[in-house]
C-alpha cells in the first residue's frame, strides 16, 4: 500500500505495459483444442429475396433482457424478414404496460403490420384495438393461444404451454416416473406456471414445484441440489429452459440423486447433453418458427390476402420432443442458435 | 501585564512574551487571494513566531478561512508574498504544508467520530512494522505514543479504544490539537477551536493553547471571541472586509480597544444608538457583550455589520 | 486480540492517580457486555439461531452434504460480499457488482472462445477488464463528487445493455459458447471451482477461498495501514483529507476490489458452467449489499467489519436453502425469506440494545 497515491501517468504506465506484454504472449497462448477455430462454418439457410415493395413490420414481445429463447425467435422472425424484403422492428418489454407502450409506438410509425406476444392480454387490448382502426394487420405468437381470437388478431402461431405441459406430463408416465420436480426460475411468470400445472394434470405421480433464482447460476445449482437431497424419491427433475437443465446435470451429481433430468425449450449444449444420455428429452416449441411465420404470414396477408390457420385455429408450433433418436436431426440447428 | 484575567489559566500562562527573540516560521508579506473577480482577501500581513499566539480576528465573512486556506494549503494566494522560515512557498496540498511542519485543526472535521481515539491520533500518519506483505499498524506503540502525547499535553482518557465520537466537543479539540504537536507541528492552526463550545471546554481547549505555545510552537488562533483571543494571544490581527484592520502585540492594545475593533467602531455606534431607541437595552454596558447580540439584534438594515456575505465578499 | 489490548491499560495503571480524574461518563462496561455490542457478534447470534432453527427444522440440514451445499450457496454470495462490505466502510455503494461477475465471466469466455487461446489469456484480460470497470467507477465517483449511488447505477445499466449487446454482437446468442474442451479449462476449474472430499462430503474451493478472503479482509482492515484509511474515509472523508490520508487512492482501490471480487465470481461460474448467459447477475448486487449490511457494516460508511457479513452471507444461505430442505411449499418461499431475514436482522438489533443498554 503505498502511503500516498500515484499520479495518474505512473498508473497508466504498467497498464499500457502488461497489455502490450498480454498482446505479445497472446501468440503462445493459444487453444489446441475446442475455441472457435474449431466451430464449423455453417452457412445459414439463405433462400432467395423476394422482390415484393418493401414492408415494415413490428415485433413487440415480452422478453426480458438475455434470454436465449427469445433470442432464437427473433432470429426466425429476420430470416423471414431478410427473405421477403420486410424491415422488422423489434422491441420488448416484459412489462405489460411498456410493451402496450411500444405497440402504440409501432402504430404511431405506421408499420404495415404488427406481431406481438400476449403475455397478459388484458393490458394490450386496448392498444390492438387501437391498430385495429388504424387498419394494421396484427398477429400473435408465443403466448396467448387462449385469447388470441377475443382480442381479434388475425392469426397465432405458437404453442399452448398447458398443452405442452401435458405433453410432458404424459411423456414421463410412459417412462415410468413416480415423482417429479417442477423447477420454476421465474416466480410469478404465466407462462412457465402454466408448463408445471400442465405437467401435474396429466402426471400420474406427485409434482412437486420448486423456485430458483433464474439470475443467479450458483444459487439455482445450490437449490436443485437441496431439493434433491432434501427428498430422494424424486425421480425426474423438469426444468422450465435449457441452462438451467444443464445446472441440474451438476445439482443431481452433488446431491448423487438418481433423478433424471428433463427439460423445456433447446439450446446447443443442451443438445449435446441429450446426445451423452445427461438429460433425457427436451420439449421444444420451436421458437424460430413462431418467429418466422409471424413475419411470414404478414408478408402473405399483404401479398396474397392469405391466413394461415384460416384465421380460425392457431397455428401449432410445438410440442416437438427432442430425444435420444432424433438428436442428430436437432443438434447442427441448435448449434447455429436457430432451433 | 494584562494577562491578570485569564485567572485559573495562570499556572500555565508564564507570561514570557519571547518579543522579536526568534525569527518568524511563517510570514504572510501584503498576501491576497482572489477566486475569480472576487477578492476575497488582500494586503494581509502576518508573522507567526516560535512561542507565540498569533490571534487572528474578525466577524463571518471577514477573510480568516480564505487566510487558514493559505496558510494550511488548502488554496494558494494569489498576490503578495507566502514564506516559511524565511523562504517563498506555494503549498499545492495541505500535505505539502504537514511536511514543513503546518498542521490545522478544523473546528468541525478535525476527527472521524466513529473511529477510535488512538486511530485518530495516528489517522494518516500511521506507525507501522514488519516487511511488505505483512507489514502491519504497530498497534501497543501507536496506543502507549497516543496515551504519553495526551497525558503531556494534561488529557487523561480511560479508554483509548472508545470511538472519538464519544469525547466530548473541547476534548476532541484538544486530541487534534496533541496530535498536531505530537507529529512535530511547528505552526499550529485553530481554526475557531472554541466557537462550538460552552465555557467550561473553551477554557479546557485556551489551556491547551497555552501548552502548545510553551512548548515552542508557533500558533495562528482564528476566532471571533475577542475575550478568547485575549487570553492566550500575543499578537492580534483583525480582518475586516477582506483586509487587515489592526495588526498589534499585546502591549499595544487593550481587550477593550479590541473589542471595538472587532466590532467595528462607527458602525458599533450606530447599532448603538438604534438598541438604544428600541427597547431600554442598557447601551453603557453594550461594548462588553456585543459580539454576541451584534448579528442577532441587525435583521435587515443593511449598513450595520457586514452580515454573513458568503466565503468572499465584494470589495472592488 | 485486540480486546486483550485495551483492556490492559484499565487493569495495570494503578501507578497513574491523574486516571482515575475522567469524568466518570465513560466507564468501562464488562467485556462480555461490550463484545455482545460488537454488530458482528449480533450476527453470529442470528446466524447460530437460523441455523439451530433449521436443524429442528429440516432433518436433511443435519447432513455433512447438506452443510457443504448450504455453504457452497453462502460462499458465492459471500465472496462478493466482502469487498462490497470494505467499499460500504469505505462509504460508497457499487451497483454494478452484481452484473460486473457476469462482465467478468463473459469476457474470459469469449475471448478465449473466439481467439481460440487458451482460457489463461482471457482470465487474465477478464481480471484487467474487471479491474478496470472498479477503477472507472471510483475515478468517476471521486472526481464527480456525485453519489456513488448514481454512477453505479448508470455503471449497471451499462454493464447490463453490454453483456447482452456485445455476446450477441460476437457470438450471435445470448450465452457464450461451451468453453470446456479448451487448453487451460482444466487447470483453471481446479483453481477456481473444484471440491475436495472432506470426510466423505465433497467441499466446494470457493469455501475454502471465501474464508481465507474473509480472514485476510479482516486483517487489513484491523490490523495496516489502509485498513485505516478505510475506515477514514467512509467515517468523514474531509478529515481523512485534512490529515493526510490519500482519499482518492483508498476509495478507487476499494471500488477496484469490487472489480477484483467480481472477477473471482465470474471464473467461478465460467468454469462451474462452462457457459454464462448474458442476462444473469441482475440484482445480485442488492443480495451482496443485505449481506453486508445484515453484517453490520453501517450504510452510511465508517463502520463495520469483514466478518460480519460472512454471517450475512451465511444467513442468506441457510435461509434460501433450509426452506428448501424443510420442504415448505415453495409458493411462500420469498416471503419466508423475508421473515427469516428480518427475524435474524431484529435479534441483532435486539442483542445490541441489550448489550448497549447495560
Amino acid at each position: 500500500m503505498d502511503s500516498s497515491s500515484p499520479s495518474r501517468s505512473s498508473r497508466i504506465a504498467p497498464v499500457v505495459a502488461l497489455a502490450a506484454a498480454v498482446a505479445l504472449t497472446l501468440a503462445g497462448c493459444s487453444s489446441s483444442s475446442g475455441g472457435k477455430k474449431s466451430e464449423e462454418s455453417a452457412d445459414g439457410a439463405s433462400a432467395g429475396k423476394a422482390s415484393t415493395p418493401q414492408m415494415t413490420v413490428a415485433l413487440v414481445t415480452h422478453q426480458s433482457p438475455g434470454d436465449t429463447f427469445w433470442d432464437i425467435v427473433r432470429k426466425g422472425a429476420e430470416a423471414a424478414a431478410a427473405k421477403d424484403n420486410v424491415k422488422l422492428v423489434y422491441s420488448a418489454d416484459p412489462n405489460a404496460g411498456n410493451q402496450a407502450n411500444l405497440i402504440q409506438n409501432a402504430i404511431d410509425q405506421k408499420v404495415d403490420g404488427i406481431a406481438v406476444t400476449l403475455a397478459k392480454p388484458d393490458a394490450l387490448k386496448d392498444v390492438i384495438a387501437k391498430a385495429k382502426t388504424a387498419k394494421i394487420p396484427v398477429v400473435g405468437l408465443n403466448s396467448g393461444v387462449s385469447e388470441w381470437k377475443n382480442l381479434g388478431l388475425m392469426e397465432f402461431f405458437g404453442q399452448d404451454e398447458t398443452v405442452a405441459g401435458e405433453a410432458l406430463g404424459n411423456r414421463l408416465n410412459s417412462e415410468g416416473a413416480k415423482k417429479a420436480v417442477c423447477v420454476i426460475q421465474e416466480q410469478g411468470n404465466i407462462g412457465l406456471t402454466q408448463r408445471c400445472a400442465g405437467v401435474k394434470n396429466t402426471f400420474s405421480g406427485t409434482t412437486e414445484t420448486l423456485y430458483v433464482n433464474g439470475t443467479d447460476m450458483p444459487s439455482v445449482k445450490s437449490t436443485i441440489t437441496a431439493k434433491l437431497s432434501q427428498d430422494k424419491a424424486i425421480d425426474y427433475v423438469v426444468t422450465l429452459g435449457a441452462p438451467f437443465a444443464l445446472t441440474a446435470v451438476q445439482s443431481k451429481a452433488d446431491a448423487s440423486s438418481k433423478a433424471k433430468i428433463a427439460t423445456f425449450d433447446l439450446n446447443k449444449d443442451l443438445t449435446s447433453a441429450i446426445d451423452q444420455g445427461t438429460i433425457e428429452f427436451a420439449v421444444d416449441q420451436q421458437p424460430y418458427l413462431q418467429g418466422y411465420l409471424a413475419i411470414d404470414s404478414l408478408w402473405l396477408y399483404k401479398n396474397n390476402g392469405n391466413y394461415m390457420g384460416g384465421g380460425e385455429q392457431p397455428v401449432l408450433t410445438g410440442p416437438a420432443f427432442v430425444d435420444k433418436t432424433n438428436v442428430d436431426a436437432v443438434a447442427s440447428f441448435a448449434a447455429k442458435g436457430t432451433r | 501585564m494584562t494577562t491578570d484575567g485569564t485567572g485559573t489559566h495562570g499556572a500555565i500562562l508564564t507570561d514570557t512574551v519571547p518579543e522579536g527573540g526568534d525569527s518568524p516560521l511563517v510570514e504572510l508579506r501584503n498576501a491576497g487571494k482572489s477566486y475569480g473577480n472576487i477578492r476575497a482577501l488582500h494586503g494581509v500581513d502576518l508573522v507567526v513566531r516560535p512561542g507565540q499566539v498569533t490571534c487572528v480576528l474578525g466577524d463571518n465573512g471577514a477573510g480568516k478561512s480564505t487566510l487558514i486556506k493559505i496558510v494550511s494549503g488548502l488554496h494558494q494566494h494569489t498576490e503578495g508574498e507566502f514564506l516559511v522560515d524565511g523562504r517563498p512557498v506555494r503549498f499545492s496540498t495541505p500535505r505539502e504544508a504537514l511536511d514543513q511542519g503546518i498542521a490545522t485543526v478544523y473546528q468541525d472535521l478535525a476527527t472521524v467520530p466513529l473511529m477510535p481515539v488512538w486511530r485518530n491520533f495516528f489517522l494518516g500518519s500511521e506507525l507501522t512494522k514488519g516487511p511488505w506483505p505483512v507489514r502491519r499498524l504497530d498497534i501497543d506503540t501507536m496506543k502507549r505514543t497516543a496515551d504519553d502525547e495526551l497525558r503531556n499535553m494534561g488529557i487523561v482518557l480511560d479508554d483509548l479504544e472508545q470511538p472519538i465520537g464519544t469525547l466530548s466537543g473541547g476534548q476532541r479539540q484538544c486530541v487534534a490539537i496533541a496530535r498536531a504537536v505530537h507529529f512535530g507541528a511547528r505552526v499550529l492552526i485553530l481554526d475557531e477551536p472554541t466557537a462550538a463550545l460552552g465555557v467550561k471546554q473553551s477554557g479546557v481547549v485556551l489551556k491547551y493553547i497555552a501548552a502548545a505555545r510553551d512548548r515552542g510552537l508557533g500558533v495562528i488562533f482564528i476566532t471571533h471571541n475577542p475575550h478568547h483571543a485575549y487570553m492566550v494571544g500575543d499578537h492580534f490581527s483583525v480582518l475586516r472586509l477582506g483586509t487587515m484592520e489592526l495588526s498589534a502585540s499585546r502591549d499595544q492594545v487593550s481587550l477593550e480597544e479590541l473589542t471595538n475593533h472587532m466590532a467595528g467602531g462607527t458602525e458599533l455606534a450606530a447599532l448603538k444608538h438604534e438598541l438604544a431607541q428600541v427597547r431600554g437595552v442598557d447601551v453603557d454596558e453594550l461594548p462588553e457583550e456585543k459580539d454576541l447580540t451584534a448579528p442577532v439584534a441587525n435583521p435587515a438594515p443593511g449598513p450595520a455589520t457586514d452580515p454573513v456575505a458568503g466565503p468572499g465578499e465584494k470589495t472592488p | 486480540m485486540s480486546m486483550t489490548h485495551h483492556a490492559e491499560p484499565a487493569v495495570t495503571t494503578p501507578p497513574a492517580p491523574g486516571r482515575k480524574e475522567s469524568d466518570g461518563r465513560t466507564k468501562q462496561r464488562p467485556l462480555a457486555l461490550r463484545l455482545l455490542a460488537r454488530p458482528e457478534v449480533g450476527v453470529f447470534l442470528g446466524a447460530v439461531a437460523v441455523y439451530v432453527f433449521f436443524l429442528i427444522a429440516a432433518p436433511p440440514v443435519r447432513d455433512g452434504s447438506s452443510m457443504a451445499n448450504i455453504l457452497y450457496q453462502s460462499s458465492t454470495i459471500g465472496i462478493m460480499a466482502l469487498p462490497v462490505a470494505l467499499l460500504m466502510i469505505g462509504g460508497e455503494f457499487d451497483l454494478s457488482a452484481g452484473v460486473a461477475v457476469i462482465t467478468s465471466a463473459l469476457t474470459a469466455s469469449m475471448l478465449s472462445y473466439q481467439l481460440t487461446m487458451n482460457v489463461w489469456v482471457g482470465v487474465v484480460v477478464a481480471l484487467l477488464v474487471s479491474l478496470g470497470i472498479g477503477f472507472l467507477n471510483g475515478w468517476m465517483v471521486v472526481r464527480t463528487g456525485l453519489p456513488s449511488f448514481l454512477i453505479t447505477l448508470g455503471t449497471f445499466l451499462i454493464l447490463q445493455g453490454v453483456n447482452l449487446a456485445v455476446t450477441k454482437l460476437i457470438t450471435t446468442n445470448v450465452a457464450t459458447d461451451d468453453i470446456s474442451d479448451m487448453d487451460g479449462f482444466g487447470q483453471a476449474k481446479k483453481i477456481f471451482a473444484s471440491s475436495f472430499d472432506v470426510g466423505g462430503v465433497q467441499v466446494k474451493i470457493t469455501i475454502v477461498y471465501w474464508l481465507v478472503f474473509a480472514a485476510l479482509a479482516t486483517w487489513v482492515l484491523l490490523r495496516t495501514k489502509y485498513g485505516n484509511w478505510v475506515f477514514a474515509v467512509g467515517g468523514n472523508k474531509e478529515s481523512a483529507r485534512a490529515v493526510g490520508v490519500p482519499v482518492t487512492f483508498t476509495k478507487i482501490s476499494l471500488f477496484m476490489l469490487v472489480g477484483f471480487g467480481a472477477w473471482f465470481v465470474g471464473m467461478h461460474q465460467l468454469f462451474t458452467f462452462n457457459t454464462v448467459q448474458s442476462g444473469e447477475g441482475v440484482g445480485q448486487e442488492l443480495i451482496y449489499i443485505s449481506a453486508a449490511v445484515i453484517g453490520g457494516c453501517l450504510l452510511t460508511g465508517g463502520a463495520g467489519s469483514a466478518i460480519g457479513p460472512v454471517f450475512g452471507a451465511f444467513m442468506f444461505g441457510m435461509v434460501q436453502q433450509g426452506i428448501v430442505y424443510a420442504g415448505w411449499n415453495p409458493d411462500w418461499f420469498k416471503a419466508f425469506l423475508g421473515v427469516m431475514l428480518l427475524g435474524a436482522v431484529l435479534i441483532n438489533l435486539w442483542v445490541q440494545r441489550t448489550a448497549t443498554r447495560r
